[in-house]
C-alpha cells in the first residue's frame, strides 16, 4: 500500500522545474524556497503531527524520553523534528521497528504489522521538513594523493616527494584535520621540491629564463616588481585561484626578506616558492571571494567550483581549460558546468575515481597487504593481486565512461584479464602475457563485482572463505544496507580444522548462528547470499568441493522467498532489487564528493537524484553528473 | 602488513643523534629552558588491542609478583622490581555504542571518554593525556609529542555509525583533530635527526625558515578574518601546527649553537649521560624487527630529549595476523576462542610477543644510565589494552604494565591486586607523576590513585 504523501510528493516534484535541481540562476536570493517546496514542507509537517509522534507517544517515549534509554531520546526530538540531531535518533528508531528489535518483545503495548509499516512510510517525510543545507562545506585540505599530484602537475615532480606523509581515507571517512608532523612534513617537501626543480648548483644568475621562475632582473630591471610578477604567476596556480593583492604582499614580503638577509634574487624567489608552499591557500582549497555576510547558503565561487570537480574526478588541480572557464566567470553556467563534467569523465585521468571511490566502495583497498595463508593459496602472488586490482579498476572505468547502467556492476557479460587471472578465471580461451585485455564471458556464473577475485579474495580468510562476510559485503556494499555488529559474547566460527566440530561442515556450522535467536534475524539474510557464493573460493576459483571434499551447497532461500542455486541466480535475484542498488551507489558517491557522511536535508536530494536518474536507467555519466550538479555539491553553507 | 615495501635496504644509522639531538645534558638542558639540573620525567604509551589472556597475564598474588611472575611477563623478569601492575582499573561504560567494541577500545584509551553521539559520523571525542602533556612540555623540546604505529591507519570499518578514524587513533590534539601516527621508522629518523642519509636534501635549521613560516602564518590570519566559523576552526588547527613547526626551527639552532659552543671547548658536558644508541633499520619484513627499531626510535628520542611524550600503536583493531609466530589467523578472530585451548594458546602467543617487544624497549632504557640513575628512573612506560578479555569484550579489569620510576614518583616493583579506579584515574595520575599540572580531570577521572606513588612525592 503506497501512502498517500509518496504520490503526492512524487507528483510535485515532478512539477518542479529542472533549474531547482540544477544550478539555480545566480541573481535569485539562494535562501528563496518555491512556493512547491513550501506546500511540501506543510504536507510534511501535517504528517509527522498525525502519524509519526503519535506512534512515538504510544511505543517509545516510555523508555526513550528524558531519561533516554541507549541514548536515543525521542523525546527532544519530537521538540525540533528537522534538526540533524533528532534525524540520527529517528533514523536509528526507524531501523529497530523495522526489523521487530523495538519495541523490546517484554514491553506491554507491541503495535501491528501495518502500524510499523505505516510507522515506517510516514517517517520518511522528515527529509521534508529539513531546511535546504548543503552541509558545511569547510575549507579542504589537500589529501595526500591530491598533494603529490598537484606538485606533480605544477612543478613536474613525481608524486613519489611526498613520501612521509600518512596514508588516508578518502571520502566520506576523510580526515580534514592537520597535525605538527603534517605541518613539518610540509616545509620538507617544499625544501624538496625546490631542490628538485632548481638544484642549489644552478641557482647561479644565469641568462636563460627559469619555466617556474622567469629570468633574472637586467640592470634597467627592478626587481621587486619583477619579483611581484613571479609571486602572483606562482600563486595563481598554487592557490588555484587568482591571490588577493594583501596576499601578493605577504609574498613579497618573504622575498624581501631574504634580500635583507643577503640572498641573491633566485635564491629569494625559492624562499617565497617555499613560502607559497606552506601557506593554507595552497594545502587548502580556499574561497576566493570573503563570505557574504548574509544569507544561510551561498553558491561556490567559480573558483572553488573548478577545484572540487577536479579533484574529485581527476585528483588534480583544474586544468588550463576548467582555469580558464573560472577566469571568465563562465563555469556557474550549467550548460558550461556540465559539458566540462563530460570532458572530465571522459579523460584517462579518470583512473583517480576508481582509487579513490571505486577501491573504497568495493572494499578492495586492503589486498595489497591481506594476509594469504601460502601454504593454502600459493597463486597469491603480488603479480596477481595486481591483476585483481587492475581487472577491478578497468571494469569499473568501463562502466562509467561507457555510460553504462550501474546495473552492470551487478551482472555484466565481459571483463578484463591477463594470463593469470584468466588461470583463476580457468577461461578456455587463450590468453597469454601479463597485460590486461577485455574479454566476453561465456560463463553466467561470471560477469559483474560478485563473480571478481578481487572481491572474492577481500572477503574470505587467510585460508577459507568466509559465507558471512561475503554476505555482509553483498547487502552493505551492495544493497546499501547497514548489517548490525554481532553482539557481544558471539564468538566467530572456528576454521575447518578444528576438532570439536568436525564432522561439521562450513555451512552447517554457519547455519548454528541461526539455531540461536539473537543471531536469526541478521545471518537468516546473510548466509544464503554468502553460500550462494560458495562455488568460488578463497581466491575466486570456480569449484565444485570444498577443502575437505565435500560437494558445496550453493541453493538458498531469501526471506522474500525467492530462491536460487547458482551465483548465476543469485545475481538474477539482486538484480530485482534495482532501486537498492542505484540508491546505494548514489549515495555513497554523494557522500564521497562532499567528503562527509549524508545527513537530514541531502536524504531529500538523493531522492530527486534518485528520480533524475532513474529516468535516464541509472547510467552512471548521468549518476555523475546529476550528483556534482546539485545542490550538495555547487553550494556552501554560510552560517548555523 | 607491507612495511618491508617501505624499508628498501638496509641500513645502519651509527650514532645518529650526535648533531641534533644531544642526549639530555645538564647544562644544556638549564640553559635553553630554566629547567632545575635534573632529567626531566617523559610519559610514554604503547597499545595492543583484544585484551589478554587473563590467567596468564595477572600476578597470582601481590607477593609472587616478584618471584614467579606469570607467562606472559616472562621477558620484563629482570626488571619487574622497576614495575608497577595495577588491577581494577575499569575502561569507559560504552552505552550507547555496545555494537562498537573496537572502534573505542582505542580511541577511548588516552581519552577517557566516549565520543559524542549526536556528532558521531565525524571525530569529536576530547584532548587525550599524551597531548594535554604535549601541550605543556612540547615547547622545551625538538618535538611536541611522537605518534608511532605498526599499521597505516585507513582501517574502514563503521560501527554504530561512529566514523572509521576512531578504529585507528589514539592520540587527539583538540576534540575534532586526531593525531596521525608515522608507520615508516626511516622517516622518524628523519623527522628526528635529519637526513643524514641523504645529504643535501633536507635544510636542516634555516633561522630564514623560521621567519619566513612566521610571515606565512601572518597570511594566514588575514585569510581566517575573511571566512565562516567553521572554516575559522579547521583554520585554527593549521595555526597551531605550523607554529609548533617554528619552535621545532628554533630549538633546532638553539641545539646547533650548543653543540658548537661545546665542540669549540667554551661550554662543557657535565652529564653521565650515555652515548646515543644506534639505530638499525631491518631489511626483512619480520614484525619483532619492525616493532624494535620503533622502540629503539622512542627510547632515542626520549633519550636524546628530542621529545617527552610518545604513544606507540603496537597493533591495530581487526585484520592483523603475526605470520611470525607460525600461523596465519588474524588476531581478533581468536580472541573470540570460547576457552579453545588451540585459539586461547594463540591469544597467549600475540600477547607475550607484544610485551615482548616493550620489554626490549624498557630494558634498554634500563640499560642506559641518566643523571644519578637510567633513563628508565626518569620514564613512565605504559604498556596496555583498551579491553580486558576479548572474548567477551569486557572492560572492568583493564590490563596495564607501567615500567620506571618517573623520576622517584612511581612506587615500583608491586602488583597492586585490588585498585578501584577508572582509566581517567589512571591517567591522571600519571600526568600528575609527570608533573603536568591539570586545570580539569581527564575524561571520567574522579581522582588520582595514589597507591602507586611513593608516600609524600
Amino acid at each position: 500500500m503506497r501512502f498517500p504523501l509518496n504520490r503526492a510528493v512524487s507528483f510535485v516534484l515532478r512539477a518542479i522545474p529542472c533549474c531547482l535541481l540544477l544550478l539555480p540562476a545566480s541573481q535569485a536570493s539562494a535562501d528563496e524556497i518555491s512556493a512547491d517546496e513550501a506546500k511540501l514542507q506543510a504536507e510534511a509537517r501535517g504528517v509527522f503531527k498525525q502519524q509519526v509522534t503519535p506512534f512515538i507517544r504510544k511505543y517509545c517515549t516510555g523508555c526513550h524520553g528524558s531519561r533516554p534509554e541507549a541514548g536515543i531520546n525521542l523525546d527532544s526530538a519530537l521538540q525540533d523534528p528537522s534538526a540533524t540531531s533528532s534525524f540520527l535518533h529517528f533514523q536509528k528508531a526507524a531501523s529497530s521497528v523495522k526489523v521487530h528489535d523495538m519495541p523490546p518483545e517484554h514491553a506491554d503495548k507491541q503495535p501491528s504489522d501495518e502500524e510499523r509499516q505505516q510507522f515506517l512510510e510516514a517517517i520518511r517525510c522528515l527529509k521534508y521538513m529539513a531546511p535546504r543545507d548543503p552541509g558545511p562545506f569547510v575549507i579542504r585540505r589537500l589529501s595526500r594523493i591530491e598533494y603529490g599530484r598537484t606538485l606533480r602537475v605544477l612543478y613536474g615532480v613525481d608524486e613519489s616527494i611526498t613520501a612521509g606523509l600518512p596514508d588516508e581515507v578518502p571520502g566520506e571517512g576523510y580526515l580534514n584535520s592537520i597535525s605538527p608532523m603534517q605541518s613539518e612534513l610540509y616545509l620538507e617537501i617544499a625544501n624538496r621540491v625546490v631542490n628538485q626543480v632548481l638544484p642549489p648548483e644552478c641557482r647561479k644568475q644565469t641568462r636563460r629564463p627559469h619555466p617556474v621562475l622567469g629570468r633574472v632582473p637586467g640592470r634597467r630591471d627592478d626587481p621587486r616588481a619583477m619579483a611581484r610578477g613571479v609571486a602572483r604567476n606562482l600563486a595563481r596556480g598554487a592557490y588555484r585561484r587568482p591571490a588577493t593583492d594583501a596576499e601578493i604582499d605577504v609574498l613579497v614580503g618573504i622575498f624581501d626578506l631574504g634580500r635583507q638577509n643577503g640572498l641573491s634574487y633566485t635564491e629569494s624567489l625559492i624562499l617565497m616558492w617555499k613560502g607559497i608552499l606552506v601557506s593554507p591557500q595552497f594545502l587548502f582549497i580556499t574561497p576566493a571571494t570573503p563570505l557574504a555576510s548574509t544569507g544561510t547558503i551561498a553558491p561556490l565561487d567559480d573558483y572553488q567550483l573548478a577545484s572540487r570537480l577536479s579533484y574529485l574526478l581527476w585528483s588534480e588541480p583544474p586544468d588550463a581549460v576548467l582555469s580558464g572557464l573560472a577566469d571568465r566567470g563562465q563555469l556557474q553556467q550549467p550548460e558550461v558546468f556540465r559539458a566540462q563534467v563530460q570532458r572530465l569523465l571522459s579523460d584517462t585521468r579518470l583512473s583517480a575515481l576508481f582509487d579513490g571511490f571505486g577501491a573504497q566502495w568495493l572494499g578492495l583497498s586492503g589486498l595489497k597487504d591481506q594476509v594469504f595463508d601460502p601454504q593454502v593459496y600459493p597463486q597469491m602472488t603480488p603479480t596477481l593481486r595486481q591483476a585483481m586490482l587492475d581487472e577491478a579498476r578497468l571494469f569499473f572505468l568501463s562502466v562509467v565512461q561507457e555510460n553504462q547502467t550501474v546495473f552492470q556492476f551487478v551482472d555484466s557479460d565481459y571483463t578484463f584479464v591477463n594470463q593469470s587471472l584468466a588461470e583463476i578465471y580457468g577461461l578456455s580461451q587463450p590468453v597469454s602475457g601479463s597485460a590486461m585485455r577485455r574479454v566476453k564471458l561465456q560463463d553466467p556464473n561470471r560477469g559483474g563485482v560478485l563473480g571478481m577475485p578481487a572481491v572474492l579474495a577481500s572477503t574470505s580468510f587467510s585460508t577459507r572463505t568466509s559465507p558471512v562476510r561475503r554476505g555482509v559485503w553483498v547487502l552493505e556494499q551492495i544493497l546499501g544496507e547497514r548489517v548490525p555488529p554481532p553482539p557481544p559474547d558471539v564468538p566467530q566460527l572456528q576454521a575447518q580444522d578444528q576438532t570439536s566440530r568436525k564432522d561439521l561442515t562450513l555451512r552447517e556450522l554457519t547455519q548454528l548462528h541461526q539455531s540461536q535467536a539473537s543471531c536469526t534475524n541478521c545471518h537468516k539474510v546473510l548466509d544464503p547470499i554468502g553460500f550462494g557464493l560458495e562455488n568460488f573460493d578463497g581466491i575466486g576459483r570456480w569449484r565444485q568441493t570444498d577443502a575437505s571434499g565435500v560437494l558445496i551447497d550453493s541453493a538458498g532461500v531469501l526471506p522474500t522467498g525467492q530462491s536460487f542455486s547458482t551465483p548465476a541466480q543469485l545475481k538474477q535475484v539482486l538484480s530485482s532489487r534495482r532501486d537498492d542498488i542505484a540508491r546505494n551507489v548514489i549515495e555513497r558517491l554523494t557522500a564521497y564528493a562532499v567528503g562527509r557522511p549524508l545527513e537530514g536535508y541531502d536524504e531529500l536530494v538523493i531522492d530527486r537524484l534518485m528520480e533524475k536518474i532513474g529516468k535516464d536507467g541509472y547510467r552512471m555519466r548521468t549518476m555523475i553528473t546529476e550528483i556534482v550538479c546539485s545542490d550538495l555539491f555547487t553550494y556552501r553553507r554560510v552560517q548555523q | 602488513m607491507g612495511q618491508s615495501a617501505l624499508i628498501a635496504r638496509r641500513s645502519v644509522l651509527r650514532g645518529a643523534g650526535v648533531a641534533l639531538g644531544l642526549p639530555w645534558l645538564s647544562s644544556s638542558a638549564s640553559a635553553a629552558s630554566a629547567l632545575p639540573s635534573r632529567p626531566p620525567v617523559r610519559l610514554g604509551f604503547m597499545y595492543m588491542p583484544h585484551g589478554v589472556i587473563m590467567d596468564q597475564f595477572w600476578p597470582k598474588s601481590a607477593s609472587e609478583f616478584l618471584t614467579s611472575p606469570p607467562p606472559a611477563l616472562q621477558s620484563l623478569q629482570p626488571i619487574l622490581d622497576q614495575c608497577l601492575m595495577i588491577k581494577g582499573i575499569s575502561g569507559v561504560p560504552i552505552s550507547p555504542f555496545n555494537g562498537a567494541p573496537h572502534a573505542l577500545e582505542l580511541s577511548t584509551w588516552l581519552t577517557a571518554t566516549l565520543p559524542d553521539a549526536d556528532t558521531r559520523g565525524r571525530v569529536n571525542i576530547a584532548i587525550s593525556a599524551d597531548q594535554i602533556m604535549a601541550n605543556y612540555v612540547g615547547p622545551q623540546t625538538l618535538l611536541p609529542s611522537l605518534e608511532l604505529a605498526t599499521m597505516p591507519q585507513t582501517w574502514k570499518e563503521n560501527q554504530e555509525g561512529l566514523h572509521e578514524a576512531y578504529y585507528s587513533h589514539c592520540s587527539y590534539r583538540s576534540p575534532t583533530q586526531p593525531v596521525p601516527a608515522e608507520i615508516d621508522p626511516r622517516n622518524v629518523l628523519n623527522r628526528l635527526f635529519g637526513r643524514r642519509d641523504n645529504p643535501g636534501q633536507m635544510v636542516r635549521a634555516n633561522p630564514l625558515d623560521r621567519q619566513m613560516l612566521d610571515r606565512v602564518l601572518g597570511g594566514a590570519r588575514d585569510l581566517r578574518r575573511t571566512l565562516g566559523r567553521n572554516d575559522q576552526m579547521k583554520l585554527d588547527e593549521y595555526l597551531d601546527s605550523v607554529r609548533a613547526v617554528e619552535r621545532r626551527v628554533a630549538a633546532i639552532e638553539s641545539r646547533q649553537q650548543a653543540a658548537a659552543q661545546e665542540k669549540s671547548g667554551r661550554r662543557k658536558d657535565s652529564s653521565t649521560a650515555a652515548a646515543p644508541i644506534e639505530i638499525r633499520i631491518p631489511e626483512g619484513d619480520k614484525r619483532s624487527e619492525y616493532m624494535q627499531v620503533m622502540c629503539d626510535l622512542t627510547v632515542l628520542a626520549f633519550q636524546t630529549d628530542t621529545t617527552r611524550v610518545s604513544t606507540y600503536i603496537g597493533s591495530t583493531p581487526n585484520g592483523v595476523s603475526y605470520p611470525e609466530l607460525g600461523f596465519t589467523n588474524q588476531h581478533h578472530s581468536q580472541t573470540h576462542h570460547e576457552n579453545r585451548e588451540e585459539m586461547v594458546s594463540k591469544v597467549a602467543a600475540i600477547t607475550k610477543f607484544n610485551i615482548d617487544q616493550f620489554a626490549y624497549m624498557v630494558k634498554k632504557m634500563a640499560g642506559l644510565p641518566e643523571g644519578d640513575g637510567t633513563l628508565l628512573d626518569n620514564c613512565i612506560m605504559l604498556w596496555g589494552s583498551g579491553l580486558e578479555d576479548g572474548n567477551r569484550h569486557t572492560r572492568q579489569n583493564l590490563p596495564f604494565i607501567i615500567a620506571g620510576r618517573g623520576g622517584g614518583t612511581l612506587n615500583t616493583g608491586r602488583f597492586l591486586s585490588d585498585v578501584s579506579g577508572n582509566q581517567g584515574d589512571l591517567l591522571t595520575t600519571l600526568l600528575s607523576c609527570a608533573g603536568v599540572p591539570l586545570d580539569r580531570p581527564i575524561g571520567i577521572a574522579t581522582k588520582e590513585i595514589s597507591e602507586m606513588r611513593v608516600a609524600g612525592k
